[in-house]
């Protein structure tokens, strides 16, 4: 009974700090092999609407996404079977829930969205379908910022939280808006029903997803992974 | 007049360990071995003596065909570990 009471302070900050940092250390993980399946998907499914819409069909490499989540399990699956002995923990298992949640919504939104438009497709006039089309990607980037802004909010990092604030709201904007095809207009000078501006304006979501996983999944996790 | 401090509590490894689990669902014993630094023997008996005060469980399972350890932490341990923290206020005037 020679230990002091500072003593015993010292040891029990040291200890949940030491397991804070390894559980930052595996969501760093996850966010880091995210970011990278999602930044690849986004290339593959870019080059597949650019040679599909020269075709003219459009829009169809989009169903790729649904892999996206089956992809990222795998990888983590092999990560965790290598993974040393790391515990679950309840910070691990709250930011583990916030992804599932996420992917969730964004599976069912995406198959609503499909199916949605799949009927108005055969069932609307060209001007009803546009009005009515249920747009994927602002709503994806929306909740990627809030999946991002609570992961920070649960790690306890501010940059984090800050960055799921900007990005989410920010690329809802631009997404909603059509800023990036309206850009691209803009520089080319191209008319909306030229093939060329079509095949460019359809990998536009995609470089979108892929500045935002690179920027709010896999920075984040490579910094979570690297921290001291 | 300050209140003692609970006894199983006020030592460096089981404290650890408890510091370690409160924070956890469970932990694996080569993971705990690795947080606190201690050896493998010296902390098989404070695991012990923490079950044998009802203050965690210890799982004995496998993992693939490999034996593996368990910890967790029980309500009797989280109310110990409070109890403890409670007192330990007392003693740093927080």
């Amino acid at each position: 009974m020679n230990m002091t009471a500072e003593r015993s302070l010292q040891i029990i900050t040291e200890q949940i700090e030491k397991s804070r940092r390894a559980v930052s250390k595996v969501t760093g993980q996850s966010l880091f092999v995210s970011g990278l399946c999602t930044m690849g998907m986004a290339i593959l499914i870019a080059i597949t609407n650019f040679i599909l819409i020269k075709n003219a069909i459009a829009g169809f490499g989009h169903l790729l996404w649904l892999v996206l989540p089956l992809i990222i399990w795998l990888f983590m699956r092999k990560y965790n079977k290598e993974r040393a002995h790391t515990p679950v923990s309840l910070v691990g298992s709250m930011v583990a829930k916030t992804w599932s949640t996420f992917a969730w919504f964004v599976i069912g939104y995406f198959i609503i969205a499909l199916i949605w438009g799949f009927v108005a497709m055969r069932m609307l006039k060209l001007e009803e379908y546009v009005a009515t089309n249920i747009e994927v990607t602002p709503v994806i980037v929306l909740l990627m910022g809030m999946a991002i802004t609570i992961t920070g909010h649960i790690l306890k990092q501010r940059w984090l939280i800050i960055f799921g604030i900007v990005a989410g709201l920010g690329c809802f904007v631009w997404e909603h808006f059509g800023c990036g095809q309206t850009t691209v207009m803009l520089l080319t000078g191209q008319p909306h029903l030229d093939l060329h501006f079509a095949a460019i304006a359809s990998t536009l979501p995609c470089l979108t997803i892929f500045i935002f996983a690179l920027v709010g999944l896999m920075l984040p996790g490579l910094m979570l992974k690297k921290q001291k | 007049m300050f209140q003692p401090l609970d006894p199983l509590l006020h030592s460096e490894l089981r404290l650890a360990v408890m510091s370690l689990l409160i924070s956890e669902e469970e932990a694996e014993f080569p993971y705990i071995k690795e947080q606190t630094g201690a050896t493998a023997g010296n902390l098989s008996v404070q695991l012990d003596k923490l079950s044998t005060a009802g203050y965690i469980e210890v799982e004995k399972t496998f993992k693939g065909k490999k034996p593996c350890t368990i910890c967790r932490i029980t309500p009797a341990g989280q109310k110990a570990f409070e109890d403890y923290i409670q007192v330990l206020k007392t003693y740093l005037n927080v």
